[in-house]
């Protein structure tokens, strides 16, 4: 009875409300202005102080459209390119944090602490080692190497298995993993951040670095679920390779979490980025960042524009991302 | 039990033991900047001449480094330089290097030295707890407090229920700083709300307070920092209890309660809330080091002079004794809070304590 759908009914599978619309178009915007922001038509640029007005008012001084700080630097250009520090920094942060999560919680996950490699390639990784760090006797650690490599090509050319060894893939995973977990995030990289001094890439290994874990963590949960599941058996019976299995047929199930948690590990990572910026720590002060601007509040309590806007723009973003992660669910 | 107590905290212990070696051998590969940081201001010395020469900058820094014991070798093993035929050799410097000098001084309760101030960092840490502990202490109360009351009400479905989740979703995605600056800006700011005191702990306007006026002019400071504080942390801690709550309520006991008359509110107090609680038991470990994290923020956007504005300075200032000893002592609170949160699993639980 029913007319013939729509062509644009495609959308609709993915049943977006109307607040998971708005948020990722919310979204888009940002890193669109992000992207473009050296090529839009700002009257100043961000770093610059103009000393003839300092804290001035939205609206109100020559073409300063949303004020300035305490500094004289114009909010909207720092509002702009603070963007773009955001979304350069955080989004490739949880994609990389997404990526060692993600293969390394599949990896513990699957293969436990049962994986065995072959003696062959032990010998060749301790030989590899001990040759790169030059202990003592180099020629002892490229003597292994060969023997591995010999041992190897043998039980290739005969089809014969080698004997292995297990490698305890799931108690180092979990190990660092929880080690890195014992102490909140922030102290962990106000320490390290310290250490390493102030620099974008810097702040992005860390930020990496303190992000996996969770993801890992998740994505183990889901692989020891998945290893059990019939098909993986089937792999198994027809005779494909462990590595092609784990690859090819376990960890695109495995990652299913990822969609949500992706969303709020960005959300945790901006979260993060803009309380370093807040407390000096982590970016250059040069580089323009919304919690940088949020500080500059500290020094003149009436300039609300230098609250306002920054704040909007962080609790927006969060919320949105928010948002987008309970679509994951929704729809999973 | 005693046994799982003990394996968990032992292996709590090995890895704060393994971020804060971590951390101490990462500090030392750029030491200069620190050195440089650490030692009076070149431009400050001006009227006396000789301090910007630049060979008494060199003699300084060294007279530093043997000072703080920094001119020995950093880890038990280092690479020489390349010898002509482009081979580093490996050095053995036994137990003469900072790390196994830093360990020793740890296991005798000594923290090390702070590069800036010069003083015991086991000292500076305890003035700053003396202040972090109460602010940080009342938060987590007054948030585990406040959540068990909000998740109770929200568990029995009233009227405003969907906007309070709404309102508690919303909360918890912001960063504590907005929070905080909000609270700043709002309460204590003479154009909006002159209600409550902005920065520090004490009046200046006073010469010689009372301590009963003391008191009170602390306790009007500390409004605003722990009501951040708690406002941040209250929403994670109510919306699991909640859906724990009502998960509880679904179940057979809980019919059979209501089946017995007893009103909703009685059924969650008397009957589910002892089971909903266990999950949350397990966040208050997770809780207690995050509050210790949060106090970090909360002291420099409130300028209060406690251990998370000496860790916020200290990461400024790259004094790298006075940061290992802060995460050593959030390590330590992770340790307290893990054995708390089993102790009162024991409390809740007489399963538990049956099996032990």
């Amino acid at each position: 009875m029913g007319r013939p759908p729509h062509p644009l009914a495609v959308l609709t599978a993915f049943r977006f409300t109307w607040w998971q619309r708005l948020a990722l178009g919310w979204l888009v915007l940002l890193v669109l202005v992000a992207a473009v922001a050296p090529l839009l038509p700002l009257p100043y640029p961000p770093g610059l102080p103009d000393l003839a007005n300092m804290a001035v008012p939205p609206f109100s001084a020559a073409r300063h459209w949303l004020g300035t700080d305490p500094q004289g630097r114009d909010v909207l250009s720092i509002l702009v390119y603070g963007a773009r520090t955001a979304v350069l920094l955080t989004l490739p942060a949880a994609l990389l944090a997404a990526l060692v999560g993600g293969l390394a919680g599949a990896a513990a996950g699957f293969w436990e602490n049962s994986a065995r490699v072959p003696l062959a390639y032990w010998l060749v990784g301790t030989g590899g080692t001990w040759w790169v760090l030059q202990l003592p006797l180099p020629m002892l650690g490229l003597g292994l190497m060969l023997i591995g490599a010999l041992l190897a090509l043998l039980a290739r050319l005969q089809n014969r298995p080698l004997p292995t060894w297990p490698l305890p893939v799931d108690a180092l995973v979990v190990g660092t993993a929880t080690a890195l977990d014992t102490i909140p995030r922030l102290i962990v990289v106000v320490a390290v951040v310290a250490s390493i001094g102030l620099s974008a890439p810097g702040l992005l290994a860390v930020m990496v670095l303190t992000a996996w874990p969770p993801m890992a963590r998740l994505v183990r949960a889901q692989m020891l679920r998945v290893r059990q599941l019939p098909f993986i058996e089937a792999a198994r019976a027809a005779g494909l390779p462990e590595r092609q299995i784990w690859f090819r047929h376990a960890l695109p199930h495995a990652l299913h979490p990822l969609r949500t948690a992706l969303p709020l590990s960005v959300a945790g990572l901006l979260g993060l980025e803009s309380t370093l910026s807040f407390l000096g720590i982590g970016l250059p002060p040069e580089v323009a960042s919304w919690g940088r601007l949020l500080a500059t509040v500290r020094d003149e309590p009436s300039a609300w524009w230098a609250l306002l806007f920054p704040s909007l723009l962080l609790t927006l973003s969060i919320l949105s991302l928010n948002t987008l992660s309970r679509m994951s669910t929704s729809r999973a | 039990m005693a046994g799982f107590i003990f394996w968990r905290l032992a292996r709590t212990f090995l890895a704060i033991w393994a971020l804060a070696s971590g951390v101490f051998l990462l500090s030392r590969h750029d030491l200069d900047t620190a050195l440089r940081l650490s030692l009076p201001d070149a431009a400050s010395q001006a009227g006396s001449g000789a301090a910007l020469l630049p060979e008494n900058q060199q003699a300084a820094q060294q007279a530093l480094r043997r000072r703080f014991g920094l001119d020995l070798p950093v880890f038990y093993v280092s690479r020489g330089p390349a010898s002509p035929a482009g081979v580093r050799p490996w050095h053995w410097h036994g137990g003469r290097n900072q790390y196994h000098q830093w360990l020793r001084g740890l296991a005798h309760g000594d923290w090390g030295t702070s590069f800036r101030t010069g003083q015991g960092v086991a000292g500076s840490l305890r003035h700053a707890l003396a202040f972090t502990l109460p602010l940080t202490g009342t938060a987590a109360v007054l948030a585990v407090l406040s959540a068990l009351a909000l998740a109770q009400r929200l568990a029995t479905a009233p009227w405003w229920q969907r906007p309070m989740r709404a309102v508690l979703v919303a909360v918890h995605g912001l960063p504590l700083f907005v929070v905080a600056l909000v609270l700043l800006l709002v309460f204590a700011n003479p154009d909006v709300l002159d209600w409550l005191p902005t920065y520090g702990l004490g009046s200046p306007n006073e010469l010689n307070p009372s301590t009963s006026q003391q008191l009170a002019d602390g306790f009007l400071h500390l409004i605003l920092p722990v009501s951040a504080l708690v406002i941040t942390a209250v929403p994670e801690l109510t919306l699991q209890l909640t859906a724990a709550l009502q998960q509880e309520l679904g179940t057979a006991y809980a019919t059979t309660a209501r089946a017995k008359g007893l009103s909703a509110a009685a059924v969650v107090r008397h009957h589910a809330l002892r089971n909903a609680l266990l999950p949350t038991l397990a966040q208050i470990a997770e809780f207690l080091p995050a509050l210790v994290a949060g106090a970090v923020v909360v002291e420099v956007v409130f300028a209060l002079p406690g251990m998370g504005r000496l860790l916020a300075e200290a990461s400024a200032a790259r004094d790298y004794p006075v940061l290992i000893g802060g995460v050593l002592l959030t390590g330590a609170v992770r340790l307290l809070a893990l054995l708390l949160a089993d102790l009162c699993y024991l409390w809740a639980d007489p399963r538990i304590r049956w099996q032990s």
